[in-house]
């Protein structure tokens, strides 16, 4: 069959496609709210039918199909689940090491991908009276150190790559020095991708900094350089991701989040 | 080291004096909530962000308004929403000392707006913690232990502010975090189903509430159905806290509305929706709408009953239909 590509699509449903190919089928995939989501679901419908989504309210691996949960403890996130018990039990799984994946996002992240999704201002002297508050880390911490991998979403713009966050909620590589997640005492290996609203990216082996691997359809490696506060790694064979096909739009907009609740969201400015 | 709530020792005391008989715990909520939260307590929410939070017992704790209340909970919305939109209309009747917390927000309707006009004001002691790191705590202290070891967020920003230790690990030697339990001095758990002696049966995500439980001091208890003690026996794996540990059993349908509670109702979002609404008014300045939202609603009320009775059948029959949960058979309720 040939392959339609879409003609149009959001900025979220970039995000939604490549993180759905980002996830190989017969993992286990720890799912934070929102885009993760979606993303699951959409490569469940996929290429991933034996994905097993972990919500950390206590379901694992149900099938995500009596409308898209717009909480990770919704009764939507139940039907079907092959095990049901508690925050718990879903975390205890996760440091156990079950979780093959931990599927995240934040509000600001730094070149080793550590995310903040607690506060911005000074930390620790403004922490009682922040510029602004954020909802604080939900289980996103608890991915990021015990899930065997973690890939991350971001939307792309330079205030919220920044080489110095205002906290780290969820770590990453921390200071980006030799084994500092196996020093620090953590068990996971760390950020695999960081999937934005404007490229994929990795991360170089030795510096543990965040590396470009693809542009996403309409971007080059400048434009994402400009929209990021840091110095990106630009390998010379960073490659054009595949853009989202006509059935996994239709997929994203029939199926999975039909009102638009995590797709069609305006990105704040 | 300092304990909010009640220290280990004290919590262990505590439940040698408790009366453990098997006595009809049914009460009016308003005689509950007189009875088991005072000023100054540390309060354990039960549910998950806006799921089978205790609704009711917010309410009631509002209309009787309180001080100085310290809120212990891994995620949660609508519940210290409701309780933070208090304040913010008249600190005076009800304030909110300290919060310990993991998350505080409305994952797909938003974040919280009176979060951010607790703490951008500064009116409140936070302690943040993960989500693992909140529900463990409340592990620990149901198991009767003073600390619980953890592996996450080691690295984070999250150990500078908190009361976590990280200590090397005696057998491993590698770095781990210790955590300390969390008592509450009462915990407020809304259930599908109680019998009248306070066994209680979750249905769906258990979320931490049976350890939120196990661990506080005094259990206050709503639930959407009151059923036999013969049919809440049938299952005995089935209960979720037995009913030596439970204070109060209060019979509220729709306790956690306007929330989702498993098996019997989902979000009622165009509720929801309008209630944060207003919270993001109060939060810049304008509190007419949010006061107005109480008065209606919570002040102008005497139950979840006349709260619920404001809102059309059809919209409370829409958060029914939509509701995915298993509908589980709840045999021979109790009739009055």
């Amino acid at each position: 069959m040939k392959k339609e590509y879409a003609k149009n699509f959001t900025p979220q449903e970039m995000i939604v496609v490549a993180g759905s190919r980002t996830l190989p089928d017969k993992k286990v995939v720890f799912a934070g709210t929102g885009l993760p989501m979606v993303a699951i679901t959409l490569a469940q419908l996929t290429h991933g039918p034996g994905i097993v989504p972990v919500f950390e309210a206590g379901a694992v691996g149900p099938e995500l199909s009596r409308g898209l949960p717009l909480s990770v403890g919704d009764s939507r996130t139940t039907y079907k689940a092959n095990y049901l018990l508690g925050l718990n039990s879903a975390f205890e799984l996760t440091q156990r090491g079950y979780c093959d994946f931990g599927f995240i996002g934040g509000a600001e992240i730094d070149p080793y991908g550590n995310l903040n999704s607690t506060m911005m201002g000074t930390f620790p002297d403004g922490y009682q009276k922040p510029k602004v508050r954020l909802p604080g880390s939900g289980g996103a911490s608890d991915m990021a150190c015990s899930c065997e991998q973690t890939i991350i979403i971001m939307v792309h713009e330079p205030r919220r790559f920044n080489e110095k966050i205002s906290y780290v909620t969820s770590p990453g590589f921390l200071d980006g020095s030799p084994n500092a997640r196996q020093k620090a005492g953590l068990v996971g290996k760390g950020p695999y991708r960081v999937i934005t609203t404007k490229a994929i990216l990795g991360f170089d082996e030795e510096t543990s900094r965040m590396k470009l691997l693809a542009t996403l359809p309409g971007e080059t490696p400048k434009s994402v350089q400009d929209a990021t506060g840091f110095e990106l790694i630009i390998p010379s064979d960073v490659i054009e991701f595949e853009p989202p096909t006509e059935e996994e739009i239709r997929l994203i907009r029939e199926q999975i989040d039909p009102k638009g609740y995590f797709v069609a969201k305006k990105i704040k400015e | 080291m300092y304990w909010t709530g009640l220290s280990p020792d004290e919590a262990r005391q505590y439940l040698a004096n408790k009366d453990k008989s098997k006595k009809d715990k049914r009460m009016t909520l308003k005689a509950a909530v007189e009875k088991f939260v005072n000023d100054g307590d540390n309060i354990g929410i039960g549910g998950f962000v806006n799921a089978r939070q205790p609704i009711a017992i917010v309410h009631e704790i509002i209309r009787q308004g309180r001080k100085d209340l310290i809120l212990s909970f891994q995620s949660a919305g609508l519940a210290p929403e409701y309780l933070a939109g208090a304040m913010a209309i008249d600190p005076d009747h009800l304030s909110i000392k300290r919060m310990e917390l993991a998350y505080f927000a409305h994952e797909a309707f938003g974040i919280s707006p009176l979060l951010r006009y607790l703490t951008e004001n500064s009116l409140v002691e936070l302690e943040d913690w993960s989500n693992y790191n909140m529900s463990a705590r409340f592990k620990a202290a149901s198991i009767g232990l003073p600390f619980i070891p953890c592996r996450s967020p080691l690295g984070s920003d999250m150990l500078q502010t908190n009361r976590a230790k990280v200590i090397t690990c005696p057998f491993t030697e590698r770095p781990i975090m210790l955590l300390p339990a969390s008592h509450p001095n009462v915990a407020l758990i809304h259930v599908q189903e109680a019998d009248i002696y306070g066994n209680c049966r979750i249905q769906g995500p258990l979320y931490t509430c049976p350890e939120i439980a196990m661990a506080a001091a005094n259990i206050i208890v709503t639930c959407d159905r009151l059923i036999e003690y013969d049919e809440m026996t049938r299952y005995p794996n089935r209960i979720s806290l037995p009913y030596f540990a439970v204070d109060a059993v209060i019979e509220v349908p729709f306790g956690s509305y306007p929330g989702n509670c498993n098996g019997i109702h989902y979000f009622d979002e165009q509720h929801i929706q309008e209630f944060r609404g207003l919270c993001e008014k109060a939060r810049k300045g304008d509190k007419a709408g949010l006061k107005e939202y109480y008065d209606k609603y919570i002040f102008g009320v005497k139950n979840t009953t006349e709260f619920v009775n404001q809102l059309p059948l059809s919209q409370i029959q829409h958060v029914q239909k939509i509701e995915p949960g298993i509908r589980l058979d709840a045999g021979f309720t109790v009739l009055e």
